[in-house]
């Protein structure tokens, strides 16, 4: 009896504890709804805790057309936990409010409810049938991809339309690439590497519903004899270079013919008696000498013409003693200019009539450098060197160094043949040059006084023979027309030369009447001329 | 001599009819038009309420248990494909011109006020009903002239006047909410307008199937 009553207990105690465990189900969750094709769709929840007891779950639902709470109309087609709408039942353009309950034997629970509409819902299976195949000529490969609609589509009445979209992936790359089909099941891939495996996924959509999802990947091998072509490209490309190679290296090589050919000279101005590469290179002094070499000087030979008579001019003194360093500076004398008179137009006061006669004949010798100039007077260039000024100069020995001593224009009567700037440094040497007029005689004739020049040193006796041959000084006047030259020291300078039929015989160097002091030597004598000008004749060299 | 003057006229005639003939533009191909233009428009609605959705969860699904009805919704059209496929080619086009007729006021009203809608994604909310606008005019346009070669029935336009004002309300959260319930109404119809569109061109492209 106890044994019975203990056993009794110990059930009803398990029994107790047992049904501690169980509760009523847990709340189910709505998980979603979904049509494949706009005519159908279907439900999921997820139940809750059962609670230990069996449970069961029911879907309600509830649409704002027809009044009413209906119920899941098929829970098994689409499987567990879930809930299949028709064709019947489903209507579109339509919310439905979903509910699952589920039931227990202690109780039941109501999931939240769930508006939808089948417009919002849609997403379709995936396409069918996906094929590659690989076309087109021997260099240019393509692959052509087909697939057929998802199942259970109708394309036919126009009731859905179904867009695809489709991407490819090259074996060995990560990354796809997508191209979208429109509304056709068929697409041509022309971006194919030969020799290459392609795979292909293609999935669909409803109405700008949701993307299906994406198919199994579609394999394809490119073959490689597509290749075939390129050697051949190869081979022409290199063929059609070398031509094209050769005819740039024979115009690099010849590119100075060429460049005569295409860009020929431009001829540059001409000015007649200047040479342009004298121009360039700069050298002033042989530019300009170039160009008063050229140039024809009218005066010159219009005096040139007129003259007519010379007069000699001798000197007692000794010559100018210029400096030595002067004296290797000065070039070849020349001949004055045939401007040069003692005629009437002489004038012992340093008026200056005939200066500017004698002021181009001045201009052109200073330029050239051969001139012996008076430079006593402040503006030295102006002056008119008397009469033929020798240049004394190392060179030209032949010539006999004589002085002009006819200067009628300075002030201070001195007769000045010193040369231009040169002549400034031996302004204490001034001296040197002149002769002082001692006397004049009739209207032509001077008399100059001798004069003892001091030179340095032992420079003098060079400086003597430095004077030229060419002129003589005037020793003394005798009468209209004659004139007695002093002959040089050093040189004896009998080469000088008569010129015409005015010139007495320069050998003739006997001093006449001449007296002869010191040093000095006999002068030169020589015949007179009309229009007093004197000169001698260099000897031929 | 008459009888001349009656086969010159015929012939004429004949040459009249069959240059009006070549030269109008068949009905598949304006249909077709039509149909990419309803595309348009459903595409650009769908994206305006993902926008819209985008910032704020769905309360219009679970707030409201009894949902307001749209002003379309008196219009009674097919709810699943057999009755669409049952509605006579006349009575689709009256339906859809029926819509668009609807929407036209509507569509200015949320315009207006998109401009000062409180969302993050105002901006582009704003050009798109301004689009909406634009596009839903000009297909009623081209459809008011379509309508013509499908009979009197085709004439036909139910009157679904709006009657919400003219202005969503003034209070930031009602005018949001009104905003998203006008927004899924116009989606349900422009969803409408394009599948009865389709259904129509595909009709009437019987030779082609592409159409469809």
């Amino acid at each position: 009896m106890r044994r019975h009553l203990g056993v009794a207990l110990l059930l009803l105690l398990l029994t107790a504890v047992e049904s501690n465990s169980m509760s009523p189900p847990g709340k189910p969750v709505l998980l979603g709804c979904r049509s494949p094709e706009k005519e159908t769709f279907t439900c999921w929840w997820e139940p809750g805790s059962d609670g230990g007891l069996p449970t069961t779950h029911r879907l309600y639902y509830e649409t704002e057309r027809l009044e009413g709470v209906y119920e899941c109309p098929d829970y098994l087609s689409a499987g567990r936990n879930s809930c299949f709408f028709n064709k019947s039942h489903t209507s579109i353009w339509v919310y439905y409010y979903l509910t699952v309950v589920a039931f227990n034997s202690l109780g039941n629970a109501t999931s939240d409810t769930l508006k939808i509409d089948v417009m919002e819902i849609m997403k379709p299976n995936v396409p069918e049938n996906v094929t590659m195949l690989v076309q087109g000529k021997e260099d240019t490969p393509n692959i052509q991809i087909r697939w057929e609609h998802p199942y259970n589509m109708d394309t036919k009445s126009g009731w859905v339309t179904v867009k695809y979209e489709l991407r490819v992936k090259q074996e060995g790359s990560n990354k796809w690439k997508s191209y979208t089909s429109g509304t056709e099941t068929h697409f041509t891939l022309y971006s194919v590497s030969p020799g290459v495996v392609h795979m292909v996924q293609v999935r669909c959509r409803l109405d700008h519903g949701y993307w299906s999802e994406w198919t199994n990947t579609t394999f394809v091998k490119v073959p490689n004899n597509f290749q075939n072509g390129r050697p051949f490209w190869i081979l022409v490309s290199c063929l059609s270079a070398i031509p094209f190679i050769a005819t740039m290296c024979i115009l690099v090589m010849t590119r100075k013919h060429v460049k005569q050919y295409v860009l020929p000279p431009v001829p540059g101005p001409k000015i007649r008696g200047v040479d342009f590469q004298l121009l360039k290179s700069g050298r002033s002094e042989d530019v300009i000498n170039a160009m008063i070499i050229n140039q024809n000087f009218p005066l010159m030979v219009g005096w040139k013409d007129q003259m007519e008579e010379y007069l000699i001019v001798t000197e007692n003194d000794n010559g100018p003693l210029p400096d030595p360093s002067n004296s290797q500076k000065r070039k070849k004398s020349l001949i004055m200019p045939s401007g040069f008179r003692l005629d009437s137009e002489i004038q012992y006061k340093g008026s200056t009539p005939i200066q500017n006669d004698w002021q181009t004949a001045e201009e052109t010798k200073n330029e050239t450098d051969n001139f012996v100039e008076p430079s006593q007077l402040p503006t030295k260039e102006q002056q008119c060197p008397s009469i033929n000024f020798v240049n004394p100069e190392a060179t030209e020995r032949s010539l006999s160094n004589h002085e002009n001593a006819s200067k009628p224009f300075t002030n201070s009567g001195y007769v000045d043949i010193q040369k231009h700037e040169e002549s400034i440094q031996e302004v204490d040497v001034k001296q040197v040059d002149y002769s002082r007029v001692k006397e004049v005689n009739g209207d032509n004739i001077l008399i100059l006084e001798k004069k003892n020049h001091h030179s340095s040193g032992s420079t003098d006796v060079q400086t003597q023979e430095d004077i030229s041959d060419d002129y003589s000084r005037v020793k003394k006047v005798d009468s209209d027309n004659m004139v007695f030259l002093q002959k040089q020291n050093v040189s004896v300078d009998t080469s000088c030369r008569e010129k015409g039929d005015h010139y007495t015989d320069c050998s003739l160097q006997k001093p006449r009447n001449l007296h002869v002091t010191g040093p000095h030597k006999v002068g030169v004598c020589t015949g007179l001329i009309d229009s007093g000008y004197v000169e001698t004749m260099p000897a031929p060299l | 001599m008459a009888q001349r003057k009656t086969n010159g006229s015929k012939l004429f005639m004949m040459v009249l009819y069959m240059v009006a003939a070549c030269s109008a533009i068949p009905i598949s191909d304006l249909l077709d038009r039509a149909s990419q233009r309803s595309d348009t428009l459903h595409s650009l609605s769908t994206t305006l309420t993902q926008d819209l959705d985008s910032h704020f969860p769905p309360m219009g699904r679970v707030i409201t248990p009894r949902p307001s009805m749209c002003h379309t919704s008196s219009l009674h059209t097919p709810i699943d494909k057999e009755q669409a496929l049952q509605v006579s080619e006349a009575d689709l086009l009256s339906l859809v011109r029926s819509l668009l007729q609807a929407w036209r006021d509507p569509l200015v009203i949320l315009s207006t006020s998109a401009n000062t809608l409180p969302h993050p994604a105002q901006n582009s909310i704003s050009t798109k009903v301004q689009e909406l606008l634009e596009h839903t005019k000009s297909l009623g346009d081209g459809l008011d002239i379509l309508s013509g070669k499908f009979g009197p029935a085709a004439q036909s336009i139910s009157s679904l006047p709006y009657r919400g004002g003219n202005d969503i309300s003034q209070d930031r959260i009602s005018r949001l909410t009104n905003f998203h319930f006008l927004m899924s109404c116009f989606r349900r119809d422009s969803h409408k307008i394009d599948s009865f569109l389709k259904v129509l061109r595909c009709r009437a492209a019987k030779l082609q199937p592409e159409m469809c």
